[in-house]
C-alpha cells in the first residue's frame, strides 16, 4: 500500500473533483512514479486508495499508451528519430546508446539504469536531434553531448 | 401522448420510450447486438440503425427516442448495405469457427450474418490471435470470438456491480478481461453468461458437452439454494441437468441468477446420492428394501409412542423441503406420532426472528414484496452480508444505492463495500445497544405512534432505560437523522444478531423501528423455504396457517379433516428438543432433509445428544454427518427430481416443476405417507398437487390456492385467507447480557456467497471456486499473529479445534474471525458452545473466544 505522504497525495486529488473517478488518471500517475511503472501491485494500490474496482481502474490505465505497462528502467530517455532528427543524425545516437549504455531501442537497459522510447516529434526540429529524459529536454545532440547529459542520471 | 409511424404502422405509446421499444411493442424486430433488455441503451454496434424522415443520416434505434409524429422505416436497401457493413467489419477479427463454438445454434452474430450477410469474406490479412483462456475453474475466455458490444462489462458493473471485468486495451486490441487477465476472481453470478452474444465467454460446466439444439427439455423452476426463489430454466438432456440458465424478465430475479443458483445445481447428480433404504443392524448400516426399512421405522415410532407417550418423540423439519413435504411431516408428527415438537433448523435464527416479530406486530409484517427496496429512500442492514446470504435481494440493494438511496450498514457487510453511505460498527457482539440508542433516537423525535399500545409502553421502557446513556458510537446520530428524514425506509435483518443470547433485544429494536418508521422488514433467509416451513406448521406452536396448536376451536378442524387426534399443548423447540434428547425425555427423533449434527452450534453437544436417543430416522438425499448416526436412513428425493412448492421470504409461493427422472428415493411426503397409513393414520396422495388441494382447505393461509394459480405467479401473501393479529400482549422482558469482549479473538460464523449448508460441497463447481474453509480475519489481528495470506493455523476453542488457511480482510476490523461450517471435517458450529435466548429460543454463539497459533512449515 502507499505510505502517508502518497495518500495525502491523493486525497488532494480526490478533493479537486465532485467524482472519485476524475481523480483517477492523476493517481495513476504518481502509482507509476511510486511502483516505477503501472503493475498490478500498483493498480491495486489505485484502487484501494480511491475506493474503485480494480478493473475499472486496469481498463482506464490499458486505454492510455503513455502510462507504463511494463517494467523499465530507473530513467526513461525518450529519443526523437523523426524526419529533421532523422536527417541530423538521430539513427546514430539510437546506436549509441545502445553501444554505449546497453539499451536497445524501447528496451531497458540489463543494469536497469535506462530505458530507451523512439517516440515521434516533440517539436524541435529547429535544434534537432532532441531527446527527453524523463521530463527533462535536451536539444542539439551529439554523442559527447548524451554522454554528458547521461553521466547526471545515474 | 406519443403517435409515430414505424413501417408505415401508426403506432401510439402511453410513455417515452426508444425507437426501438417502440418497434418492438408493436411486433416489429429490429436487430441488435450491444443492446440487451436488462441493460441501459448503449449505441455501439449500430445494428440498430433506421431511416427517420427529415433526419439527413441513418439514427440509432436503441438511444433514438420516439417522438410525436416520426416516420421511421426500420428495413431498406440503404439500411441492409450499412448492416452488412457492420456485420463484415465485425466479422474481420472474428475466427469463424462455429463448427466448434459452443454458441453456435444460439449465436446473435452468427442469426445476424444468416440475416444480413456478408456471404464472403474480403478481408485477406493476418487476424487477430489471442488464445482461449482456461485459467479460471469455471469461466472460459475466448476473446476472438468477442465483437467488444460490453453488455458482459456493463452487466458486471452496472447491474451486478462487482465490477470484476473492463475492457482492456483500445481499438481492435479491445478485449474482455477480469483485472488479473486469468482467474475472475469474482463472485462468479455468471451474469455475463446471460448477457453475451457470441461464444466469447462459456461455462466450463458444461463447455463441448452439448449443443443448444439438442436439449431434451427445458423445464421452468425456482431455485433450491436461498430464500429469494429466483426462476430459473433447467435444460435436461438423457436426464441429466445439462445447465441453468434464467429467463429475461422474468420471476422475481428478473433474469438475474447467483453463483449457487447458476453453478450448484451438480449435487443433484453426484455420486454421493443415496440410492436405497439403509437399516442399521449389528451396529452397522446395511441396504435394506422399502417395505423393511418403513416397517421397522413404524413399528420402533408406535412402540416408544404406547411405552412413552408421543411427548418422547421428536422431528425435525427441513427449509429445504417443500411446502408439501412440510405439511405431511408435521401431520404425520401430529397425529401419527402423537407429538408438538416439531421444530426446524431454521429456529437458530429465520424462525425465531419471524415469530418475535409477527408476535408482536402481527401476522405478515416480513412479508415484502422484493421491489420495495430497490424503490426505497434508505436502507438499513443488519446482521449479516446480504449480498452473500440472499445475493439476489443484495444486488437490489446495490440497485437502491446506484439511484441515491441511504444505505445505512451496521456492522459488516462485504458485498456492500462499495455501496453503503454509512458503516456503525458497534462493539463486538453488542449490536443490540446500537440498535436500541438509535430506536431511542428515532422514538425521542416520533414519539409515540398510537396503533399498539404495547409496543409503545415497550418503546416508553426503553427509552427510559437507556436515556443518557450513550454508547458513544460513531455513526449513530447521523443515522437517526437520516431515518428521520426518510420516507421510504427498509430494514434488512440477517439473522447473526439473533444469535445472541439476548438477541431478542436487538429483535425489539428492530421491530420497534419497523413499527416507528412504517418500514418494510426483511428477513435475510439461507433457505430457501424458511418461510414455508414456518407456514405449514412445522413449528412447536403453530398448525398449518399459523393457527395456534393450543386454540380447541382451531385444532379440531384441523382433526376434522385429519380424522385423528392432536396434542393440545405446545411442543419443544430446536434446542429444546436436543436437549430433551441429551436428557433422555425424547426417545425418538425424526430428522427430514436436515443435517443438525453440522449446522447448529455446538456440534459435539448435539452429537451427543442424538447418540443417547433410543431410535433415530434420517431422510436425506445424502449419507450426511447425521443420517450416519441414524437408525433408519431413508433416500428421498431432491430438487428437480419431483414437483412442489416453496415459499420465499417475501412471502410469495412459487412452484417447482420435476425436471429430471431418477429411480432411487421417494418424494419425502411420500415415505411420510405411507409411514402413517402403517401406523394407522391414512394420509392418501398420489400427487404433490393433492397435498397442496388439502392445504388449501385447512389452512387459512393458503385457502383456495392451486397449481395454476401458483404457477401463474398470483400466489402472493396474504393470498385469499385472513392473517391473525400479533399473539403478544407485551413486549417480552427484555434480559440485558451485555458485557465486554476483550480476548484476543472470537470465533463468528462465516456465510459464504459461494456455499450453503452441508449441500453445496457435492457441487463440484462450487469446490472449485471455493474449495475449503477459510479463517476470515481482519488486518490489524492477522499482523498481530504475524499471519499472512493462506497461512494454516489451527483454531482452538473450549469444545474443539481444527486448521484452516487464513484469509485476509481488510473490512474486518474488530476481533472477530470468520469460519464457516459447510465443508467436511470441522467447521465453526463443532468450535462453539452456545447459550439459548430465553425469549426467541433461538441459540447464541457470542462470545466463543479462540486461540489461533501458526502452524509452521506448510502454507
Amino acid at each position: 500500500m502507499f505510505n502517508d505522504t502518497v495518500l495525502k497525495e491523493i486525497e488532494g486529488i480526490k478533493a479537486k473533483y465532485p467524482d472519485r473517478r476524475s481523480a483517477l488518471l492523476p493517481s495513476l500517475y504518481i502509482a507509476q512514479r511510486e511502483f516505477g511503472w503501472l503493475s498490478q501491485e500498483a493498480m491495486t494500490c489505485v484502487a484501494r486508495s480511491l475506493n474503485l474496482p480494480e478493473a475499472v481502474v486496469r481498463g482506464t490505465a490499458s486505454f492510455y499508451s503513455m502510462y507504463k505497462h511494463r517494467p523499465a528502467g530507473r530513467h526513461v530517455i525518450q529519443l526523437c528519430t523523426n524526419i529533421s532528427c532523422m536527417i541530423l543524425g538521430a539513427e546514430r545516437l539510437v546506436d549509441f546508446l545502445e553501444t554505449r549504455y546497453g539499451v536497445p531501442a524501447n528496451g531497458t537497459s540489463g543494469d536497469g539504469r535506462f530505458s530507451l522510447v523512439i517516440m515521434e516529434c516533440i517539436g524541435a526540429c529547429g535544434t534537432a536531434p532532441a531527446m527527453l529524459v524523463n521530463t527533462d529536454f535536451y536539444d542539439n545532440l551529439s554523442e559527447k553531448r548524451i554522454e554528458e547529459i547521461l553521466e547526471n542520471y545515474k | 401522448m406519443i403517435t409515430l409511424t414505424i413501417n408505415e404502422r401508426e403506432i401510439t405509446l402511453d410513455k417515452p420510450m426508444s425507437v426501438l421499444d417502440a418497434a418492438k411493442k408493436a411486433g416489429i424486430k429490429i436487430p441488435t447486438l450491444c443492446h440487451h433488455e436488462a441493460l441501459k441503451p448503449y449505441g455501439g454496434c449500430r445494428l440498430c440503425v433506421v431511416e427517420v424522415e427529415r433526419m439527413p443520416k441513418l439514427q440509432n434505434a436503441c438511444t433514438l427516442m420516439a417522438a410525436d409524429g416520426m416516420v421511421v422505416t426500420t428495413e431498406s436497401e440503404e439500411i441492409s448495405r450499412t448492416r452488412r457493413g457492420i456485420l463484415e467489419f465485425l466479422l474481420i477479427n472474428h475466427p469463424l469457427d462455429c463448427p466448434y463454438c459452443d454458441k453456435a445454434g444460439e449465436c446473435e452474430l452468427q442469426d445476424l450474418v444468416n440475416k444480413y450477410g456478408p456471404t464472403t469474406g474480403r478481408y485477406t490479412e493476418e487476424k487477430r490471435k489471442v488464445p482461449e483462456s482456461h485459467k479460471d475453474h469455471i469461466l472460459a475466455r475466448n476473446m476472438e470470438r468477442c465483437v467488444v458490444c460490453t453488455r458482459c462489462v456493463r452487466m458486471c458493473n452496472d447491474v451486478q456491480g462487482a465490477s470484476a471485468i473492463n475492457v482492456i486495451g483500445r481499438g481492435n486490441r479491445s478485449r474482455v478481461e477480469p483485472f488479473s487477465s486469468e482467474s475472475f476472481n469474482c463472485e462468479y453470478c455468471g451474469n455475463c453468461l446471460t448477457v453475451c452474444p457470441v461464444g466469447a465467454i462459456l461455462s466450463r460446466l458444461y463447455i463441448h458437452s452439448f449443443r443448444p439444439w439438442q436439449i431434451d427439455k427445458e423445464v421452468e423452476t425456482v431455485c433450491s439454494y436461498c430464500g429469494v426463489g429466483c426462476s430459473l430454466v433447467v435444460q435436461v438432456r438423457d436426464e441429466s441437468i445439462k445447465r441453468v440458465i434464467p429467463r429475461m424478465g422474468s420471476g422475481v430475479n428478473r433474469g438475474l441468477l447467483c453463483s449457487r443458483g447458476r453453478f450448484g445445481y451438480e449435487y443433484i447428480h453426484s455420486e454421493d446420492r443415496l440410492r436405497t433404504p439403509l437399516v442399521r443392524k449389528n451396529g452397522t448400516l446395511q441396504q435394506a428394501t422399502w417395505s423393511e426399512a418403513l416397517d421397522v421405522v413404524a413399528a420402533k415410532l408406535s412402540a416408544v409412542k404406547n411405552a412413552e407417550g408421543g411427548a418422547s418423540i421428536a422431528g425435525i423439519a427441513s427449509p429445504r423441503c417443500t411446502n408439501e413435504d412440510n405439511y405431511v411431516f408435521q401431520r404425520f408428527m401430529r397425529t401419527a406420532c402423537g407429538t408438538n415438537n416439531i421444530d426446524s433448523l431454521s429456529r437458530t435464527g429465520f424462525a425465531a426472528a419471524q415469530k418475535y416479530f409477527e408476535g408482536l406486530l402481527g401476522q405478515g409484517i416480513t412479508a415484502n414484496l422484493l421491489d420495495g427496496l430497490k424503490n426505497s429512500e434508505t436502507i438499513l442492514v443488519l446482521g449479516d452480508d446480504p449480498a452473500a446470504v440472499n445475493p439476489v435481494l443484495g444486488l437490489s440493494i446495490r440497485e437502491a444505492a446506484r439511484r441515491g438511496a441511504d444505505v445505512i450498514v451496521i456492522g459488516y457487510a462485504k458485498g456492500l463495500e462499495k455501496f453503503h453511505t454509512l458503516q456503525v460498527i458497534p462493539r463486538v457482539f453488542r449490536e443490540a445497544e446500537v440498535i436500541e440508542e438509535i430506536l431511542t433516537g428515532v422514538f425521542s423525535d416520533r414519539g409515540v405512534r398510537g396503533d399498539m399500545p404495547y409496543v409503545d409502553k415497550g418503546l416508553r421502557e426503553l427509552s427510559g432505560r437507556i436515556s443518557g446513556k450513550k454508547t458513544g458510537i460513531e455513526g449513530i446520530d447521523e443515522t437517526v437523522k437520516t431515518l428521520l428524514k426518510s420516507a421510504s425506509t427498509s430494514i434488512v435483518l440477517g439473522m447473526d444478531i439473533v444469535q445472541r443470547s439476548d438477541g431478542h433485544r436487538a429483535l425489539f429494536a428492530v421491530a420497534g423501528l419497523t413499527y416507528l418508521l412504517e418500514a418494510r422488514l426483511y428477513l435475510l433467509s439461507g433457505r430457501p423455504n424458511e418461510q414455508g416451513l414456518i407456514d405449514t406448521g412445522c413449528v412447536p406452536d403453530m398448525l398449518p396457517g399459523g393457527r395456534p396448536v393450543n386454540v380447541p376451536d382451531f385444532r379440531g378442524k384441523f382433526e376434522a379433516v385429519w380424522k385423528a387426534s392432536v396434542p393440545d399443548s405446545e411442543g419443544l423447540t430446536l434446542m429444546e428438543i436436543i436437549e430433551g434428547a441429551r436428557n433422555r425425555s425424547i426417545k425418538a427423533l425424526y430428522v427430514m432433509g436436515d443435517n443438525p449434527v453440522r449446522n447448529i452450534p455446538g456440534g459435539s453437544i448435539v452429537k451427543e445428544a442424538l447418540g443417547a436417543l433410543d431410535f433415530l430416522v434420517v431422510q436425506d438425499i445424502f449419507l450426511s454427518e447425521t443420517a450416519e448416526m441414524a437408525d433408519v436412513v431413508l433416500p428421498a428425493l431432491g430438487w428437480t427430481e419431483k414437483a412442489g412448492t416453496y415459499t420465499n421470504l417475501e412471502r410469495r409461493i412459487q412452484l417447482l416443476r420435476k425436471a429430471v427422472e431418477t429411480s432411487s428415493g421417494m418424494e419425502d411426503w411420500r415415505i411420510l405417507s405411507e409411514l402413517s397409513r402403517k401406523m394407522g393414520v391414512p394420509a392418501n396422495y398420489s400427487e404433490s398437487e393433492d397435498v397442496m388441494r388439502e392445504l388449501a382447505r385447512v389452512s387459512p393461509l393458503h385457502r383456495d390456492l392451486t397449481y395454476e394459480e401458483i404457477a401463474a405467479g398470483d400466489a402472493l401473501w396474504p393470498y385469499n385467507g385472513e392473517p391473525l393479529r400479533g399473539e403478544m400482549y407485551e413486549v417480552p422482558a427484555i434480559v440485558d447480557a451485555a458485557r465486554d469482549y476483550n480476548a484476543d479473538f472470537y470465533l463468528a460464523v462465516d456465510k459464504p456467497l459461494f456455499h450453503s449448508g452441508t449441500l453445496s460441497r457435492r457441487s463440484r463447481a462450487l469446490m472449485k471456486i471455493c474449495p475449503e474453509a477459510a479463517v476470515r480475519m481482519g488486518e490489524a489481528g492477522a499482523a498481530r499473529l504475524g499471519l499472512k495470506e493462506g497461512d494454516r493455523v489451527r483454531l482452538s476453542t473450549s469444545a474443539g479445534s481444527c486448521e484452516a488457511p487464513v484469509s485476509i480482510d481488510g473490512t474486518i476490523r474488530d476481533n472477530r474471525v470468520f469460519l464457516s461450517g459447510n465443508f467436511p471435517g470441522s467447521g465453526v458450529y463443532d468450535l462453539m458452545n452456545f447459550s439459548i435466548d430465553t425469549v426467541t429460543k433461538a441459540p447464541g454463539t457470542e462470545g466463543c473466544e479462540v486461540k489461533i497459533e501458526k502452524i509452521e512449515g506448510r502454507g
